[in-house]
C-alpha cells in the first residue's frame, strides 16, 4: 500500500486551514464563472487561471486549481441542464435528457442527480487514480519519441473519428487547430513561422485565446446569427413543492446509471485515445437501451442524466492518468491543466511522480477535497442556480462576451491576441453554421506542437532513418491503432451509400 | 462496435448547434475558400522551404505537411458538398441565419478592444457601453422597454468585475476616467 501511504501524505500537505480556504474559494469561483452559459469547464480553467497563479505557493495553486475545475465542471453542467448550451462535448449527452427536465419543471431534481453523481463517480475515480498512477508511471518511462508520437497521432485520430458525424470536417477542424499550432517560433531552431511579421505571434497562439474565440465568442455569435427563431427568455420554472432534491423515486432510478457510468467513464478517460465524449454518450446509449420506460426518454428520464454526468466526471479522472505520466493531454480541460503546469516549469510525464511526487499526491489529495466543498457549496445552492433560467437571453449573452475579452486580456494584456480571438469566434461560428465540430481544433493546436517535437527527436536518434516508426513494435502497434480508429466507424458508412446513419431515434 | 449517438442527435432543440442543416451553397462557398486558404499556405510553406531548405527534421516541414494536408482535406470536403449541391432540392430554407447582428457584435467588439487599448476611458465606462451595445443587439424587443433595465446591469456588472479582479485578485484593469 505504497501509494495509499503517498496519498496519506498528500493528504497532510493539503489540510491546513489556508489550503482548505484557497479550496473553498476555487470551488465557489469556479461554479460561478463556469455557471456562465457557453463557458465550458476548459474555458473558465483558462479564465481563472492567472487567479490562482496568483499565489506563487504551487501546493495552494494546485488546490485551488482542483476546486475552480470541479466547480467548473459542475457549473457546465448546470448550464448544460438549464439553457441547453454545453460549453463543450461531454456535456452534450448530459443536456439531452436534463434540458427535458429543466423544460418540465424538473430542474431541481436534474441538478441534483447530477451534483451527486459528479460526487460519487469522482470519489471512486480517484480512488482508483491513486492506484493506477504509479505502474502507469513506470510503464511510460520505457516511451521514446517514437511511440510518443505514434500516441499523440492515435489520440488526435480517434478523438476526431468519435466527434461529429463526419470524419472529412472532423479532419478539416483538426487541420485549422494544427496549423494554429505551427504559428510562432519554432522551438528548436528558433525560426519564425507564420507569423505574418506581427511580433506578439512569435510566440505562438495561445490556447486561452483559441479556445475563448472558439467556445464563447464562437458560440454566441452563433447565437446572434439566429436570434429570430429563439425566445428572448429561456422557459420558466415551474415551482416544485417540498425541500428535498430528489424523491425516493429519483434515487433508486438514479444510483444504478451512476455506478455504470463512473465504470464506463474512467477506462475510457485513462485510454491515450481519451475524452470525454465517447463514455458519456456510451452511458446515454446505454442507459436508454435498457430503461423499464423508454417513452420517458427524450422528455426528461432522469437517468439519461445520473449517467452521462457520472461518465462526465469519471472520464476526467481518467484522463489524468495519460496527462500525468505521459504528457498527453486528451481533452481540452487537459490541455488547459497543461499548460497551468508548465507555469510551474512542472513537465507531466514518466519522470514527473519521481521528480514532483509529493505535489502530485497533494494533487489528488486536493481532488477529493475540492469534490466534497464542491458538494457542500452546489447542493444548496441549486435553489439559487435555478433563477439563471429567468435571465433574459441579451443580458447573457453580452455578459458572455464581457467575460471572454476579460479573460483574453488579463491572461496576455496585449490587444493583438484580442482581436485573434475575436477571428477565431467568427470561424467558430462558421464552423458551427456549417457543422464542423469544434473540440478537433483545440487538440490539434495542443496535439500538433508535441508530434512535431516528438518526431523531429525520434528521427534524430535515429540518425534520420525514417524507418524507426515501423521497426519499434510498440510505435508500429500505435500507428496501426490509429489507422484503425480512422477507418473502423466509417467502414459500415462507405459499404451502406452515403446516406448519413444516425443511431438516435429521438 | 456500437456507435455512439452522434452530437447531431442530440439536437432536439433549436439551441444546439447542429439542429439546422447548412445550405448546399453555404458549403460549396466555404470549400472553395477553404481550398483558396489552403492553397495560399501551402505556397507560402513551400516558398518559406525552398529558402531555408526541407528536411524531414527540419523547421519547415511540419508547415508543409499541415498545410498540405489542409489542401487535401478542403479539396475533399469541397468534393462532398459539390456532391451535396448536385443533389439540392428547391424546398424553401426554414431557418436561415442572418449576419447583420453577428458582424455589429463583431465590430463592436473590435472598437470595444481598441478603446479599452489605446484610450484612457477605462474599464468600467467602457464595459458599461459595451455591455449595453451589445445586449441592445442581441435583443428582440423594442429598445426603450430594456435598456433602463441593461443599463443597471451593465453597471453593476463592470464594477463588480472591476473591483473583484483588481482589489481581489490582484488583476490590472485600465482605471481610466473614473475616480475608482
Amino acid at each position: 500500500m505504497n501509494a495509499f501511504g503517498d496519498l496519506i501524505n498528500g493528504f497532510g500537505t493539503v489540510l491546513t486551514p489556508q489550503n482548505l480556504l484557497y479550496a473553498a474559494i476555487g470551488v465557489t469561483v469556479g461554479t460561478f464563472v463556469g455557471i456562465l452559459p457557453g463557458i465550458g469547464p476548459a474555458l473558465t480553467i483558462a479564465l481563472l487561471l492567472p487567479v490562482a497563479l496568483e499565489l506563487d505557493n504551487p501546493t495552494g495553486t494546485l488546490i485551488m486549481f482542483a476546486g475552480i475545475y470541479y466547480g467548473a465542471m459542475y457549473g457546465g453542467s448546470t448550464t448544460s441542464i438549464l439553457l441547453n448550451t454545453p460549453g463543450e462535448s461531454a456535456s452534450v449527452a448530459t443536456s439531452i435528457e436534463g434540458y427535458q427536465m429543466a423544460k418540465r419543471g424538473r430542474a431541481r431534481a436534474a441538478l441534483a442527480t447530477a451534483a451527486i453523481g459528479s460526487f460519487v463517480a469522482a470519489i471512486i475515480t480517484t480512488v482508483l487514480l491513486t492506484f493506477v498512477t504509479e505502474p502507469m508511471a513506470r510503464l511510460a518511462v520505457s516511451f521514446r519519441a517514437s511511440d510518443y508520437f505514434a500516441l499523440a497521432l492515435l489520440a488526435m485520430v480517434t478523438v476526431t473519428a468519435v466527434v461529429g458525424a463526419s470524419i472529412i470536417r472532423g479532419l478539416m477542424s483538426l487541420t485549422f487547430g494544427l496549423f494554429l499550432g505551427v504559428v510562432g517560433i519554432d522551438a528548436l531552431t528558433g525560426q519564425a513561422r507564420f507569423t505574418f511579421g506581427v511580433t506578439s505571434m512569435l510566440d505562438g497562439i495561445d490556447v486561452v485565446v483559441v479556445i475563448v474565440g472558439l467556445f464563447a465568442i464562437g458560440e454566441t455569435l452563433f447565437i446572434a446569427s439566429r436570434l429570430r427563431d429563439l425566445p428572448e427568455q429561456a422557459a420558466p420554472l415551474e415551482p416544485a413543492s417540498g425541500f428535498a432534491w430528489l424523491s425516493r423515486a429519483d434515487w433508486s432510478r438514479s444510483w444504478r446509471p451512476w455506478l455504470r457510468g463512473t465504470a464506463l467513464g474512467f477506462p475510457f478517460g485513462a485510454l491515450p485515445s481519451g475524452g470525454a465524449e465517447l463514455p458519456t454518450f456510451l452511458s446515454y446509449m446505454y442507459e436508454k437501451r435498457r430503461a423499464k420506460n423508454k417513452d420517458e426518454f427524450g422528455r426528461g428520464a432522469i437517468e439519461g442524466v445520473a449517467g452521462p454526468e457520472a461518465a462526465n466526471n469519471a472520464s476526467f479522472s481518467g484522463v489524468l492518468v495519460p496527462l500525468l505520466t505521459l504528457g498527453i493531454p486528451t481533452s481540452a480541460t487537459a490541455a488547459v491543466m497543461l499548460a497551468a503546469f508548465s507555469y510551474f516549469n512542472i513537465s507531466p510525464g514518466p519522470q514527473l511522480l519521481q521528480n514532483q511526487g509529493p505535489l502530485v499526491w497533494a494533487l489528488i489529495a486536493s481532488l477529493f477535497i475540492g469534490n466534497v466543498l464542491l458538494l457542500a457549496l452546489n447542493l444548496p445552492l441549486i435553489r439559487l442556480w435555478v433563477k439563471v433560467l429567468q435571465i433574459p437571453r441579451p443580458l447573457l449573452y453580452a455578459g458572455i462576451l464581457v467575460f471572454a475579452t476579460l479573460g483574453v486580456y488579463a491572461v496576455s494584456g496585449n490587444i493583438v491576441d484580442v482581436l485573434l480571438a475575436y477571428g477565431i469566434g467568427l470561424i467558430a461560428m462558421i464552423m458551427r453554421h456549417l457543422d464542423f465540430p469544434i473540440a478537433p481544433a483545440i487538440l490539434g493546436l495542443i496535439l500538433g506542437p508535441l508530434m512535431e517535437t516528438q518526431f523531429r527527436r525520434a528521427l534524430l536518434l535515429a540518425d534520420g532513418d525514417l524507418s524507426i516508426f515501423v521497426t519499434r513494435p510498440l510505435t508500429l502497434t500505435l500507428l496501426l491503432l490509429a489507422v484503425a480508429a480512422l477507418a473502423l466507424p466509417h467502414l459500415p458508412k462507405l459499404f451502406r451509400g452515403r446516406r448519413p446513419v444516425l443511431s438516435g431515434e429521438d | 462496435m456500437t456507435q455512439p449517438a452522434p452530437p447531431e442527435a442530440a439536437s432536439a432543440t433549436p439551441e444546439t448547434s447542429d439542429a439546422t442543416e447548412p445550405s448546399p451553397l453555404a458549403g460549396l462557398v466555404a470549400g472553395a475558400v477553404l481550398v483558396a486558404a489552403g492553397l495560399g499556405l501551402f505556397t507560402r510553406a513551400l516558398t518559406v522551404g525552398a529558402d531555408r531548405g526541407i528536411t524531414l527534421g527540419g523547421p519547415t516541414f511540419a508547415p508543409i505537411v499541415v498545410t498540405g494536408l489542409w489542401v487535401l482535406v478542403a479539396i475533399a470536403y469541397l468534393g462532398t458538398q459539390a456532391a451535396r449541391w448536385r443533389r439540392r432540392t428547391t424546398q424553401p430554407n426554414a431557418a436561415r441565419p442572418t449576419w447583420r447582428v453577428p458582424i455589429m457584435l463583431l465590430a463592436l467588439l473590435i472598437a470595444y478592444a481598441v478603446v479599452l487599448k489605446y484610450t484612457t476611458v477605462g474599464y468600467v465606462l467602457a464595459t458599461v457601453a459595451f455591455y449595453v451595445g451589445a445586449a441592445q443587439l442581441l435583443s428582440t424587443r423594442p429598445r426603450r422597454e430594456v435598456i433602463v433595465r441593461d443599463a443597471i446591469v451593465g453597471v453593476v456588472l463592470s464594477l463588480t468585475i472591476y473591483l473583484s479582479f483588481t482589489k481581489l485578485l490582484g488583476i490590472a484593469l485600465p482605471a481610466g476616467v473614473l475616480p475608482l
